[in-house]
């Protein structure tokens, strides 16, 4: 039965490559005839007067292949679209790795082949901004302070977008919560930016460019509950400086 | 000219009501026709008898492999995952527990339908059982009253799918025990034989009401016995 379906499969398969990879040279045609109607309509309006409708349906079936691949290719690139949870500056989709998660979120993590933490595993929570909405940035320093929410063991780690610098070695990529050190109340506080600093110091990813927090919550009552974590039960994060 | 005008402004609406739907085909699609999401990657691992290492983490001596497909790896979790074809027969997926935080989630075709920590284990080991609806059926009818099975079983939406199983090491000196860990789970196909005695009882069971009878047939016509009665 299954090496019944696995044929089929591959055979399907390369035409999805073939029709995912189309709509650059669609998409350019659609372009040339938009521009065509902002710059010249006299012109467009001769062409369409010359137009069989057989020429106008070809367009139309241009127009929607194009313009449906090309919108497809651009919601399932990069993050999820939506179902996010916002928590202070993190965001946690909680329905990611649940079979209720949304066809776009499927199609997301199928394109980047990642196999999110399901509900009972954990939850992922990610920062790409501080608590005054401004992006986080390898060239400065962030105190990361506060509480997490119950959990059994949790990691903050940071990393840069894109692929990784060759040749930057880094020091520390995260903290897990065995390895922190704490106040006396159990209050944490990680410093992350580029020069070395006193207690829990987590080196940029990066020289430079945009970074992104990810804490891990590992098998934690919160995942159930995602919408109903508060603002101070989340490490706060403020910028105390920038280098440049 | 008027006329011309409502032809292509016609045109350019079925373009873009047809673009809707090419749109929405495209995101459906493109789980099952993706060729690097983790289920058909997964699949090479169908017959390992322990988990294909998805993230292994970077030990003292040597960096985290390139064999990575995780887009953002937790630096300190251990990855590993085990396909499951239930078409082959129930999939056992054996743990032991230790000093690291374990978790094993079953995921289907549609994402993750179940999630097991090492907290749910029983005398130090983990025994989870993925069948379809008919196999975990057969497994309660075989079932010895005096001798519960302490298997967690789970009843898989979709035949195909795989099992995630992470380590957690929370110093960097127990990044090796947790790699260790991640290939220590046994992740088994049942053979057959839990399915193929299950005909032979089925048509012997009306005829032969005893219950005791010799031991290795004894379980299945016991089990058919007693929810009929």
């Amino acid at each position: 039965m299954a090496s019944g379906i696995d044929p089929a499969a591959t055979a399907v398969a390369p035409q999805a490559a073939d029709a995912r990879r189309e709509p650059s040279p669609r998409q350019g045609t659609d372009r040339g005839t938009d521009r065509g109607t902002g710059t010249a309509a006299g012109r467009l309006r001769k062409l369409a007067s010359g137009a069989s409708p057989a020429a106008l349906a070809l367009y139309a079936l241009a127009l929607g292949a194009g313009l449906g691949l090309a919108s497809a290719d651009w919601a399932t690139r990069g993050g999820y679209p939506f179902g996010g949870v916002t928590v202070g500056a993190w965001t946690a989709w909680p329905r990611a790795g649940s079979t209720a998660a949304d066809p776009y979120t499927r199609a997301v993590n199928a394109r980047r082949g990642e196999v999110p933490l399901a509900v009972g595993e954990g939850l992922l929570l990610t920062a790409a901004v501080d608590d005054a909405g401004r992006a986080l940035d390898a060239t400065c320093t962030y105190r990361i302070a506060g509480v997490t929410p119950p959990a059994r063991a949790w990691t903050l780690t940071v990393a840069g977008r894109g692929a990784p610098e060759p040749g930057r070695q880094p020091v520390r990529e995260g903290f897990t919560a065995t390895e922190i050190l704490r106040e006396a109340d159990g209050r944490f506080a990680i410093l992350l930016g580029p020069e070395v600093e006193p207690g829990n110091w987590l080196p940029s990813p990066r020289a430079s460019g945009p970074i992104r927090l990810a804490l891990r919550l590992y098998d934690t009552p919160v995942a159930a509950s995602a919408g109903t974590l508060d603002r101070d039960a989340v490490p706060a994060i403020t910028r105390t400086g920038c280098a440049s | 000219m008027r006329l011309v005008n409502l032809r292509v402004i016609y045109a350019t609406a079925c373009g873009l009501a047809l673009a809707g739907i090419v749109h929405v085909a495209t995101v459906l699609a493109i789980p099952a026709l993706s060729e690097t999401d983790a289920l058909t990657r997964a699949r090479s691992s169908e017959s390992l008898e322990h988990p294909q290492r998805v993230y292994t983490l970077a030990t003292h001596g040597e960096a985290a492999p390139a064999e990575a497909w995780l887009p953002i790896p937790d630096p300190s979790v251990a990855v590993g995952v085990c396909a499951y074809d239930l078409d082959d027969g129930p999939m056992r997926v054996s743990a032991r527990t230790g000093a690291m935080m374990l978790s094993l989630a079953v995921h289907g075709r549609k994402g993750a339908f179940y999630a097991v920590t090492d907290q749910a284990a029983v005398r130090g080991a983990l025994d989870l059982v993925v069948l379809t609806r008919a196999q975990y059926d057969a497994a309660l009818a075989s079932d010895d009253e005096n001798e519960p099975s302490r298997d967690v079983r789970i009843v898989a939406p979709s035949d195909q799918g795989f099992v995630v199983v992470r380590v957690i090491a929370a110093l960097p000196s127990q990044r090796q025990a947790a790699n260790d860990a991640v290939q220590a789970v046994s992740c088994t196909t049942d053979s057959p034989d839990e399915p193929d005695p299950d005909p032979a009882p089925a048509s012997a069971s009306p005829a032969s009401p005893p219950p005791a009878s010799p031991s290795p047939t004894s379980p299945p016509p016991a089990g058919r016995a007693k929810p009929n009665g």
